[in-house]
């Protein structure tokens, strides 16, 4: 009966004591960062749990701040964070795509981000009014099996793809926010007419209607289909899945060349929710997202491109600079929703 | 003296019960009833629309004539032949029931070039819904008295001809029950039909949520498959006979029916069984092994599987006891009050079975923020969404399990001096609680395999087989998922299997 | 034990009127016997008393106090009426115990009244059993016990003995008179087996089309019967045209005489009413008889009938009670004589079934 007695009362005292350090500490910090910190943040993510979390664990231990996390669709969840309104207990939205971002600031649901943060990232990558920031790059491309496409049938252009030797080969995910966001890109830079025939030649040219990105390089992969626009690091993803790497496998990124808007750039990003204005745990969070550590796990595990200078991408991407930024919002919804009928009408979806 | 109504506590409790299943509906009429007429009219009022109409229809018809054709004649060979292996076939039959549509068109999709399409999804939903006409017309040939059977025999009708005219007219009402479920069930489901790519209202609600984040033309869009529902309603409404009650006349024990025997047919039939259990079960069981064997990326632990495992089984628990209990009341009215209140609420308990459950998800997130905050995210407003999602199963089981309870029975407890609610719980629930019983397993698995609502309304940071499943395959992680996967049938397939014990096929009789 | 009371009860269902204005008293401690054809609203009166249904309009009292009303009721958990349905209707995933035990309270439970009221239906140490180890008579045994159990002042039997076969339910149902009689518990019996009726009841309620036709003495009823239905009803009948001369009826059986202080005679032509046993064989051209032919014979053991065929084609029956010692064969000329005396009815009226009708 003794034993587990003794054993028990210094390590309880012990654990007490830890307690109480870090108790003092939290309390220390919070006085240095404002009288709000409540050590504890709600983050809607609609990025994958495997591709975020790593960043959420090291945030966790760098700055002691509990992180709780829910998961879902990007779609799903901004309809969910627009029913919530007010009362939703979310502090952040972590989002695939622009548009879902610019829904969610056209609803008047985020709060402006101080300039300071902002400006770490190029202008093109952000919203105007400053109320989301990306925070990672993804470039669309086309993905292509190299035994069925021969290196000198690379496309210079993605609107090749709408010509007869392509029927039936290409793979695209029109209900995907990405390719929204290439279409509406198109529509700014080509104009309304030229995409309007594009989408129509890809429908009249037997395109191949994929859910997203993975099944398309997944069937370009096996050789079902011989080529897709997806972004560019989903055969990264695959080769991880496979177990191998990128060389080994049958899918390759094709970027377009010469600023052509097929390679355009879009982003993932992040917005703080109205609630959370000024909570300091919330701001320590995007400056995390933005900082050095977390930027260079993007680039180097997810493959994506970090939007801060001075970290580098992948080895084997091209450079950022060479490809195509749009000179549009990424968000603009008025410009989606056109978009979105253009792509309804032309029957892709 | 009491003013004599017809029971007012049970009719208030059935009614609240519907209210719960309606908080979609009045979410949907808010929402929409925002957006004013001329967006509605837009979005409703279009060739794109009137296909995709036509299309969903079409889906169902062909679904649920599936269903009905491969349930009816699967649980007559069971239940009435002497096919080899019956009862191992018996049980079998039922457990497709445990796989979720999105994971059998995934495995169909991986495994077969190009399928995709409308005749894709029928094959698909077919085989996982098919369950829901077999085994309630299982039960019922089960039931039929075979004094019927045998007097028409002596009548002159040959065995062939006493199937068609009598036994098989007598389980109608449990047929016209199954395709009901199927129907909605197929109108309601997303994931299959998203993933061969057949182009119907769920996928165009998603679709437009995906576009361009439009919730309203989503929701809006979503009105019509309750529209729909409310004329497959009218219409099963219509196939039933007024006042037909099929049951067993007279007491007397129940015996065993006569089986046919099929002769030279006696392998081909054992060989097309063994086909159709062979694309249900078989090809999700290979291809999931396939993948685990295959991929490179590896669930987390055996602890992370383990706790996955133990959410699923807690919510799904909590979700079907919250159903059942919604579902007392309006099971009881409608078996012991019966009239035009308890056939308006059992009716209305189905008006919100076909929309998607993102939608039922949403509109539990629109409850929980502005009625029930302090539900928001917690695993009551989930069981909740599960109640509003799955009440229907649950009341029809209800409902014929109390209707095995004779009413007299009650009658003379009362007259001993015992008070209703004495009686329900001493004489009522014992006796229909088997029948109650498989309801709840139904509830339970249904549960299990449910995920976009899930998705939305799950308490933060806890993931069950359902959420780790879609986790990984968003990631391509397949070799990952597969091991959730295969939980989740696991564990979906042990109601199933007891679902289809309790039917008697496998217990009873020399097979 | 309490006085039942019924005034005007009606209760329709749909366009049916299931009671069409019933009266009834059952004395303190009686034992009234509701005899009826299948469809004549006996159950549903029996409901109405249970309280299993509302009344249309009316009034039931126990002892005094108003239970049903029109659109108010007393619910039948406070109404201590007990209930023996058809069938028994145990509740099967009890045991004998629990059935018993339901309406009890737990000092009741505890002073051994289980054990007392199964040894009062002849079921002392089946406690343990479950309804469907009993047999049909056990079982209805046990419902009898279970309803006896908590001392209801009322006790309803909606026709218990039904189920059973000849043999037991003499024996059944006397021993469930003795039960209600020891427990001193007015009772009302449902049935349409006259013989139980007439058997049983200290006095027989006839019903017929929701409404109770005549109620009396089982005596009464047998032999002054309201009218030719509930004649046939309540008993074989063997009805004979008669001219109507003084106290005498002149019938195709010869003169009989009419039964004294029946009221007022009936105008126009008439018929009498007497019953098989009043009529005797004799050798066939015996004085005083009338002569004839065996048409058929129904043997029952402890007696038979014989329809005859008089000379005029008249259908008569005889009970004979000593059927081994005179075996009349069918065909067979017999000599008829009449004994007591008979009651007159008009004959245009409706003529009454000679068995119970199929249905009303």
């Amino acid at each position: 009966m003794g034993t587990p007695w003794t054993r028990f009362v210094p390590a309880s005292a012990l654990s007490a004591l830890l307690a109480l350090g870090a108790t003092a500490c939290g309390s220390d910090e919070s006085g240095q960062s404002g009288p709000e910190s409540d050590k504890k943040i709600t983050v809607y993510s609609g990025r994958s749990e495997s591709l975020v979390k790593p960043v959420l664990d090291e945030f966790r231990e760098a700055s002691g701040i509990t992180v709780d996390v829910r998961y879902g669709d990007t779609a799903a969840m901004a309809a969910q964070l627009q029913e919530e309104g007010d009362r939703s207990p979310a502090d952040v939205f972590l989002a695939q795509d622009a548009g879902a971002l610019g829904s969610m600031a056209k609803k008047d649901l985020f709060a402006k981000l101080p300039d300071a943060v902002l400006d770490k990232v190029p202008g093109a990558y952000r919203d105007d009014d400053g109320e989301w920031v990306g925070v990672t790059g993804r470039v669309r491309t086309m993905v292509y099996n190299a035994d069925q496409v021969p290196g000198a049938d690379l496309p210079k252009s993605v609107f090749e793809l709408t010509e007869p030797q392509w029927k039936g080969k290409v793979g695209i995910a029109p209900t995907n926010g990405s390719f929204q966001a290439f279409i509406t890109a198109m529509r700014v830079q080509e104009g309304e007419e030229k995409t309007k025939k594009f989408l129509e030649g890809l429908k009249a040219n037997d395109a191949q209607i994929r859910e997203g990105n993975a099944p398309i390089v997944a069937d370009v992969n096996n050789g079902r289909i011989a080529a897709g626009l997806v972004n560019h690091y989903y055969v990264y993803e695959l080769a991880k899945e496979e177990g191998t790497t990128v060389d080994a496998l049958k899918a390759k990124n094709h970027f377009f060349p010469d600023g052509d808007i097929g390679s355009l750039v879009n982003v993932s990003g992040v917005g703080v929710l109205k609630r959370a204005d000024d909570d300091p745990d919330v701001r320590a969070f995007v400056d995390h997202l933005l900082g050095k550590q977390a930027q260079t796990y993007f680039a180097d595990e997810t493959y994506e491109y970090p939007l801060v200078a001075g970290v580098a991408s992948a080895p084997g991407l091209p450079k950022l600079s060479s490809l195509n930024a749009p000179d549009i919002d990424l968000d603009d919804l008025d410009d989606l929703e056109a978009t979105v009928k253009m792509i309804k009408d032309s029957g892709l979806a | 003296m009491r003013r004599f109504l017809p029971r007012p506590t049970l009719a208030a409790a059935a009614t609240f019960s519907v209210g719960i299943a309606l908080i979609p509906l009045a979410y949907l009429g808010v929402r929409v009833g925002e957006a004013g007429w001329a967006r509605i009219t837009d979005e409703l009022i279009t060739a794109r629309t009137g296909a995709l109409v036509v299309r969903s229809v079409a889906l169902a018809a062909v679904v649920t004539a599936a269903c009905t054709v491969l349930g009816v004649v699967l649980a007559f060979l069971v239940t009435r032949t002497d096919v080899p292996a019956r009862r191992l076939f018996g049980v079998l039959a039922a457990l497709p029931l445990a796989v979720p549509s999105y994971v059998a068109a995934f495995v169909w999709v991986s495994t077969v070039d190009g399928f995709e399409g409308f005749w894709a999804a029928a094959l698909v939903l077919t085989l996982v819904s098919y369950p829901y006409v077999y085994l309630p017309v299982t039960a019922a040939l089960t039931g039929v008295d075979p004094a019927q059977e045998e007097v028409s025999r002596s009548l002159g009708r040959g065995p062939w001809r006493t199937a068609g005219g009598v036994t098989l007219r007598q389980v109608r009402p449990a047929v016209a029950a199954g395709a009901l479920l199927v129907a909605l069930y197929v109108l309601s489901d997303f994931g299959a039909v998203s993933i061969v790519r057949v182009d119907v209202l769920t996928r165009a609600v998603f679709t437009s949520i995906n576009l361009g984040f439009d919730r309203t033309g989503a929701l809006v869009l979503a009105t019509v498959l309750v529209a729909l529902t409310a004329v497959v309603l009218l219409a099963e409404q219509l196939t039933r006979r007024r006042g037909a009650r099929y049951a067993r006349v007279g007491g007397g024990a129940p015996r065993p029916p006569t089986r046919l025997r099929l002769g030279a047919l006696r392998w081909p039939a054992a060989l097309a069984f063994t086909g159709v259990i062979a694309t249900a079960l078989g090809v999700p069981a290979a291809s999931l092994l396939r993948r685990s064997l295959e991929g490179v990326s590896r669930p987390g632990s055996i602890a992370e599987l383990a706790t996955a495992a133990r959410n699923s089984l807690g919510v799904a628990l909590l979700g079907t006891a919250l159903t059942v209990l919604l579902a007392l009341p309006v099971g009881l009215l409608t078996t012991r009050v019966p009239g035009r209140l308890a056939v308006a609420l059992d009716r209305l308990t189905y008006l919100s079975h076909a929309l998607p459950g993102l939608v039922i998800g949403l509109s539990l997130v629109f409850f929980g923020i502005n009625v029930a905050y302090p539900l928001y995210q917690s695993v009551w407003l989930l069981a909740l969404a599960y109640a509003a999602l799955f009440l229907p199963l649950a009341v029809a089981a209800v409902g014929s399990a109390v209707a095995q309870a004779p009413p007299g029975l009650e009658e003379v407890a009362r007259s001993l001096g015992r008070r209703r609610s004495y009686v329900l719980r001493t004489v009522t629930v014992p006796l229909a609680a088997p029948g109650i019983g498989a309801g709840a397993a139904l509830v339970f698995l249904t549960c299990m395999k449910e995920l976009p609502a899930t998705l939305l309304l799950r308490p933060t940071r806890l993931d069950t087989l359902a959420t780790e499943l879609w986790t990984q395959t968003s990631v391509a992680a397949y070799a990952a998922a597969a091991p959730y996967a295969a939980l989740l049938v696991l564990i979906a397939a042990l109601p199933t299997w007891w679902l289809s014990a309790r039917t008697g096929v496998p217990t009873r009789g020399g097979g | 034990m309490a006085e039942l009371s019924l005034a005007d009860v009606r209760k329709a269902y749909g366009r049916v009127q299931a009671l069409d204005g019933v009266n009834l008293i059952v004395r303190s401690g009686a034992l009234v016997a509701v005899l009826g054809p299948s469809g004549s609203g006996k159950t549903t009166l029996l409901r109405c008393i249970a309280g299993f249904e509302a009344l249309d309009a009316g009034e039931i009292r126990v002892d005094g106090h108003r239970v049903a009303t029109r659109g108010a009721a007393v619910p039948p958990e406070r109404r201590r009426i007990a209930v023996v349905p058809q069938e028994g209707a145990l509740f099967p995933h009890l045991s004998v115990l629990g059935n018993v035990a339901y309406g009890l309270d737990r000092a009741a439970r505890r002073a051994g009244r289980v054990a007392a009221v199964l040894d009062l239906v002849g079921l002392a140490g089946f406690q343990d059993r479950m309804p469907y180890h009993l047999s049909g008579g056990q079982q209805q045994r046990v419902a009898v016990a279970r309803a006896l159990a908590p001392r209801p002042p009322v006790v309803l039997l909606d026709e218990p003995f039904n189920a059973l076969d000849a043999a037991l339910r003499a024996e059944v149902r006397r021993d469930v008179w003795q039960a209600l009689r020891a427990d001193r518990a007015t009772a009302v019996l449902v049935t349409h087996d006259q013989a139980e009726a007439l058997s049983m009841a200290d006095e027989v309620a006839v019903m017929r089309d929701g409404r109770i036709v005549q109620s009396g003495p089982p005596e009464l009823l047998y032999a002054s019967p309201a009218d030719p239905w509930v004649a046939g009803f309540v008993g074989e009948a063997v009805w004979l045209p008669a001219a109507i001369d003084g106290d005498l009826a002149r019938t195709p059986l010869g003169a009989v005489r009419l039964t004294p202080g029946d009221g007022s005679l009936p105008s126009g032509p008439t018929r009498v009413l007497l019953r098989p046993e009043q009529i005797a064989l004799a050798p066939p051209g015996a004085p005083g008889t009338v002569s004839a032919t065996v048409a058929r014979r129904d043997f029952y053991g402890h007696d038979a009938v014989l329809a005859l065929r008089l000379g005029d084609g008249t259908p008569v029956a005889a009970r004979i009670f000593d059927p081994a010692a005179v075996p009349p064969a069918v065909g067979d000329q017999v000599g008829l004589r009449v004994h007591g005396t008979g009651r007159v009815f008009p004959r245009s009226a409706d003529p009454g079934p000679t068995r119970p009708p199929a249905s009303a």
